[in-house]
Order: C-alpha cells, then structure tokens, then sequence
C-alpha cells in the first residue's frame, strides 16, 4: 500500500499548522532514529522528534561500541546471537564509523573467573564472532599478556584477547537521521513533545514546542515511543504503562589513547569493568546502578569515579598518572524484572503494542542496546507496518548509511588536494566517509578551528548549515569540538564565531553560547579533576577570561 | 529457563575445553595476535614507552611550545603532542604532515607548563607515521 500522504515535507522550523504523516517517532536516540529511516526507506512519511539533540542521551553515553555481548553468554545465548548478527550489518552499512577494538582480558589470582573458564567463554564467543566479521581470541601467557601492554600489573597469571568493533555514536545517530531526512522524513532536534493528541482510545498525533518555544501539531496514523529511559513519561501522556528498571551508567573520558589494547578489569564486586581504546580516546566504564533521580540530570559522583579507578589500578597500575578530560553519564533503558542485580538484567528488548491495552496507534520499544539498533528498529517499523497494512520489508541491513556509498580515497590525496593536514583528512573521512570533499566544499577551506582532533572551519561550518547544530554542544555531538586534551580551552571561542556566523547569531548571542558551552562542560569535568586538571582548569579560565564564569567554580 | 540453559551450555563447552587442553600442547599465540592487528594499526608499546606514556600524553594545547619553537614539517608544534600523540591506529597514513623541519625541542620542552618531553614525543610521533 502506498503512503497516504505521499508528498514529501522539507525540514522547516517553527512551523505552527497541523503538518500530517503516516508516522511520528518520539525519541532522536539511535533507536528512533533508525525506526525513522527504515519507515522513510519503506516508503511511508515519517516525523521524527527529539527534545535535545541527536543521540544526546542514552545512545551518546555507552561505551562506543558495537559489541556482541560474550557477558550475556551467561543469560541467553539468543542475546547474543542477534546482537552480533546485527553488529555485522551495523559495520557493513557504516565502515566508515567503524573501527576493531581488541580487548586484553587479563585473569589475576582470586578473580571471579579463571583463565580456563575465560577461555571457554571466548571459545563460544567466537562461534559467533563471524557474525560479525571478527577475529577469533588469542590467549596469552603472563609473560606474552605483558609483552603486548607493559602496563598490565605484574600479578597477572594470564590473559584472552577478544575482538569487538567501536563506532562513533553520534555519527551513527545523525547518519540515520541524514538518510531517515533523504527519503522524505521530517527530523526536528531540540523539538519536545509536550502531549499525545487522543481521539477517544486512539494516539493521532502530537503537540511539541520547537526551541524557539512556538507550539505545533502534527498528526499521524501511527506514534512510535522510542525514548528510552524516558520510554513510561511519554507512555504515561497515553495513560499506559511501560515498566522499566533504569541503570545509571558513567564512564571516564582520557582525551587520548592509554594503550592501543582495549583491558577489561573485575570490580570490587565482582562485575566485569573495560578500559576501551576508541580511536583517539579512551573509555574507561562502566558503572550499572539502579537510578531513581531525575533522567534530565545525571550527575556523576566521585564515588562511581574512585570505584572504576580502583579497579583499574589492580590490573594497570598506572592508571591514576594518567589525566582524565570529562566523565559520561547515561541511565539504560533496562526492562523491568524483581529481584535481580542490575548486572544481571539482561539486555533484552521488547516491542509494545498498546492496542492491547486498549490505546490503539501507539507503539513502544523498551530496553535493547546500541549493538542492536538497527534489528530493534526493523521490529518496530515491522509493527508499525502491520498496523498500517504497508507491504514493505527493510533494507537497512544492506543499505549503505550515507557516506558508505562507495569506497574512501586515501586520506593523503584528500589532504592535498583540500589544503587539509592528512590528520584531518582521516577524522574528516571517519565522520562523512566518501562525502568528506563535499564537506570542504567552502570559502574557509582547511583552516583549523580545534587543532587537537583537527577540525576545520569549513566542516564545522558545514554542521551548523546542514547537520541541524544548533549550540556548541551539538557541535561536540556531530563533529568532536572540544574533544581533545584542550578540552576547548583553545577552540571555543573561536567556534562560536564559526557557529553564530552560519546561524545569524548576535555578538551577545555568541558570547552566552560559549558560556553556556563551557558551564555545562564543567559538571562533567568536575568529578576528575585531579592536580594536573586544576592546573589546566586555571589555564583554561584565564583563556576565557572575561566569561564570568563563577557559576562554573 | 534460559539461564539454565545457557549455564548449561557453558559447563558442556568448559568440560570440552578442559579435555582439549589436556590432550593438545598449548602454543604461543602472542605473534598471531601482534600480525592479526598490525593492519589495524594496533601495536604493542615498549616497555620504555609504556613507563614514560603518562609524561608523553600531557599536551593542553596551550600553544606555548609553538611560541618557542614553531613547526615540525606543516604542523605546529602542540599539535605533534595534543593531536598527533593520541596513539591514533592510522597514523601512518599522516606521515605527509609532518615531513622535514626540525624545530628546537628542547626550547619547547621548557616552555611547556606541564612537563610534556616535546623532544621525545616528535620521535615517537615519527615512528609511528612511519608506519
């Protein structure tokens, strides 16, 4: 059956009259924004909403990885199984976001698990490794576990090496969010959802206010609840329930790679921690705590720091010299189950039907993970289909994501031929793949505006003209500003400049923006701060003089 | 049900894997590894380097090496450290960025309010945009 509203609808802000569509997906994580663009290559009109920006929440603060999930070996092999099949796809589809992340899991005296049992964990594990174009693990000796990181404490008795993939999750989301927005679909960051719009037992539309607070409409045949954690406050505008336990996750951020290895790590408690090399940074998490607090701020506390440090320190004795830029702080969309830690909780998702409880055009998917995104997404559209009585199958697991439609040119020809550093020709590539060129595309050319990831003006620019950046936090999202060790200290002012210029913003404009930028940076700096990072803080104040920036100290 | 089963499954699998390693001699695996992962640029550290790592991944940026000793090749001196030591696995396809130039590290090393051996980092940096 063809869309009933066939027309396709450009993106415009602030519009105020009732717009129409066949779908209207609640929720700009990875999951929402991979249910939009498998509808929107099905051929059917699709809104999507997001009240922050693009994988702004539980999506931006996991461990960056498209992993199988060998923990869940102990729970349901079927986990496991489809996480890795559909990690396969994942890296297919985006290899430009993609990159293998090999683990050391190193066994020491007295852990949970000795080196046999490990090693007939990896030995299933690669059963399903294929899936997912990976290698096989490798075990090592004490001797040759220290031989491939030196850093590993001298007690370990042994090790497996295991192979996972990192990616980018914010490219991840705004790749399907581009291509949800080139088959038709309407996409609206910093846009909430305010209320269902109810006809007797049946969701037909939604009332949202954009960012500049204007109230709309839009209406539509079926709503798809893909918040997250926020997944029972929308259910609940429906007056259904969706029952979830929500785990609070934080991960420390280094603004550089410690070693190239990837090292697991056992807890005080017992729970498998990681230290996880990404392309040029380091991820070391995670903590699963059940959260009760308000999902709009979750703050990091010291404890969770020295907790994940503690047990890093028995296996990498070094790791309290190395200078930590920020932390994360995300809350797992977790299915709901009674008397279970939450490290058992399995990583299973559900999709909700609430016709069944009498709401009928109203649909949630609950729980799940980041490697399973694109299969959750698939499931979702599959019910939304069905309630339309749309005949489409999905393409998503062989439909390149935008910038994957062919090979790269090597890095170095782009560099020359742009005026670029090879450097920035590589992160340029890892974010917009074989589109990189077109990014340049622009009077400032290759002039650096963050020299520590390198970012040029020209593509920073670039993501405020046409990759819907709206602040200089979208900009971290969609580009890496501010990633590095500078933390932003040398780039952010200038980068408001660059932002304010594309998006008509007022000097006055400029200046709070970066303000703004720098406060909230703050509260995930704060809890690392060790002596090394007071003393760039007082470097970085004194950059920022003149930004009034008591509220941050 | 499916945890039973799933324990059940890997007690089978442990018991399987204990036999095997009784019946076969275990080999070193570490080459494997290492030649598994070069093409992707993941590599051991030297020991020496490893020791020295915290000191070598300093850099803040604040542009004051540059002040004291300008370039190496194209690209400016903090950037070797804040940009280029990030021990990114492809950096061997950077190499062009910082061809020829050879700027005054020990002059940079001492304006440097963190400590950052500059002297040490180019070499590294080098070694590793060699490929």
């Amino acid at each position: 059956m063809a869309s009933v509203f066939p027309g396709r609808t450009p993106i415009i802000r602030g519009v105020s009259a009732p717009s129409a569509h066949d779908v209207c997906v609640i929720g700009g994580g990875v999951t929402g924004a991979g249910i939009a663009r498998d509808l929107s290559l099905r051929g059917l009109s699709v809104l999507l909403l997001e009240k922050g920006d693009w994988g702004g929440g539980t999506s931006g603060a996991s461990s960056w990885m498209i992993h199988g999930g060998p923990r869940y070996l102990e729970f349901d092999w079927e986990t496991t199984r489809l996480s890795t099949q559909d990690a396969g796809h994942i890296v297919t589809i985006a290899r430009n976001l993609v990159y293998r992340v090999v683990f050391i899991i190193p066994v020491l005296p007295h852990d949970r698990n000795n080196i046999e049992r490990m090693e007939t964990a990896m030995e299933v594990y690669d059963r399903f490794q294929p899936l997912k174009k990976a290698h096989p693990h490798r075990r090592l000796t004490a001797d040759e576990a220290r031989q491939a990181e030196p850093g590993l404490s001298p007690d370990v008795i042994g090790a497996v090496t295991m192979e996972e993939w990192g990616v980018d999750p914010h490219r991840l989301v705004y790749a399907n969010v581009e291509d949800a927005v080139a088959h038709g679909a309407r996409a609206l960051n910093h846009t909430k959802v305010i209320d269902l719009i109810r006809d007797g037992g049946k969701v037909i539309g939604v009332r949202y206010r954009a960012s500049d607070r204007s109230i709309s409409e839009a209406r539509a045949r079926v709503v798809v609840n893909a918040t997250g954690p926020w997944s029972p406050e929308v259910s609940g505008m429906a007056g259904v329930p969706v029952r979830l336990r929500p785990a609070k996750g934080i991960h420390i951020v280094y603004p550089h790679r410690i070693s190239n290895f990837s090292i697991s790590a056992e807890s005080i408690d017992g729970r498998d921690l990681l230290m996880v090399s990404h392309a040029g940074f380091t991820l070391l998490g995670t903590t699963d705590d059940d959260f009760y607090g308000d999902l709009d701020s979750v703050d990091v506390l010291e404890d969770e720091v020295d907790y994940l440090l503690q047990a890093f320190e028995r296996v990498f004795p070094s790791i309290r010299e190395y200078r930590p830029a920020r932390t994360t702080a995300g809350v797992r969309p977790t299915l709901y189950k009674w008397r279970r830690y939450e490290d058992e909780l399995s990583r299973e998702y559900e999709v909700i039907d609430h016709a069944a409880q009498g709401v009928e055009g109203f649909v949630t998917i609950a729980g799940g993970k980041l490697s399973m995104y694109r299969k959750m997404a698939e499931e979702t559209s599959d019910a939304v289909c069905r309630k339309l009585g749309h005949q489409s199958r999905s393409t998503t697991a062989t439909t390149p994501l935008p910038g994957n439609e062919s090979d790269m040119e090597s890095p170095s020809e782009l560099a020359r031929r742009c005026g670029i550093p090879a450097l920035a020709a590589i992160k340029l590539q890892s974010r917009h793949g074989c589109r990189a060129e077109k990014v340049l595309d622009d009077a400032r050319g290759g002039r650096l505006v963050c020299r520590c990831e390198p970012i040029t003006e020209a593509e920073l620019a670039y993501a405020a003209r046409s990759e819907q950046v709206r602040s200089l936090a979208d900009a971290f999202r969609r580009v890496s500003l501010t990633a590095g060790p500078c933390a932003g200290a040398a780039c952010v002012m200038r980068a408001g400049e660059v932002i304010g210029g594309e998006l008509g913003w007022s000097a006055s404009q400029r200046f709070d923006s970066v303000r703004e930028f720098v406060r909230g940076s703050w509260l995930g700096r704060a809890p690392v701060l060790g002596s090394a990072g007071w003393a760039q803080e007082e470097l970085a104040q004194g950059a920022m003089r003149g930004l009034e920036l008591n509220g941050a100290r | 049900m499916g945890r039973a089963d799933s324990l059940a499954k890997l007690a089978w699998a442990y018991g399987i894997h204990l036999t095997r390693r009784r019946l076969t001699r275990p080999r070193t695996q570490l080459e494997d590894l290492l030649h598994t992962y070069a093409p992707d640029g993941i590599r051991a550290l030297e020991p020496a380097e490893r020791e020295r790592h915290p000191h070598l991944v300093r850099c803040i940026n604040c542009g004051l090496c540059a002040l004291a000793a300008g370039r190496m090749g194209k690209t400016r001196l903090p950037d070797i450290a804040s940009s280029y030591m990030r021990l990114y696995a492809r950096l061997g396809e950077a190499s062009t960025d910082i061809d020829g130039g050879e700027p005054d590290f020990e002059a940079a090393a001492s304006a440097c309010p963190v400590g950052v051996p500059l002297g040490e980092v180019a070499e590294i940096v080098r070694r590793m945009t060699a490929g």
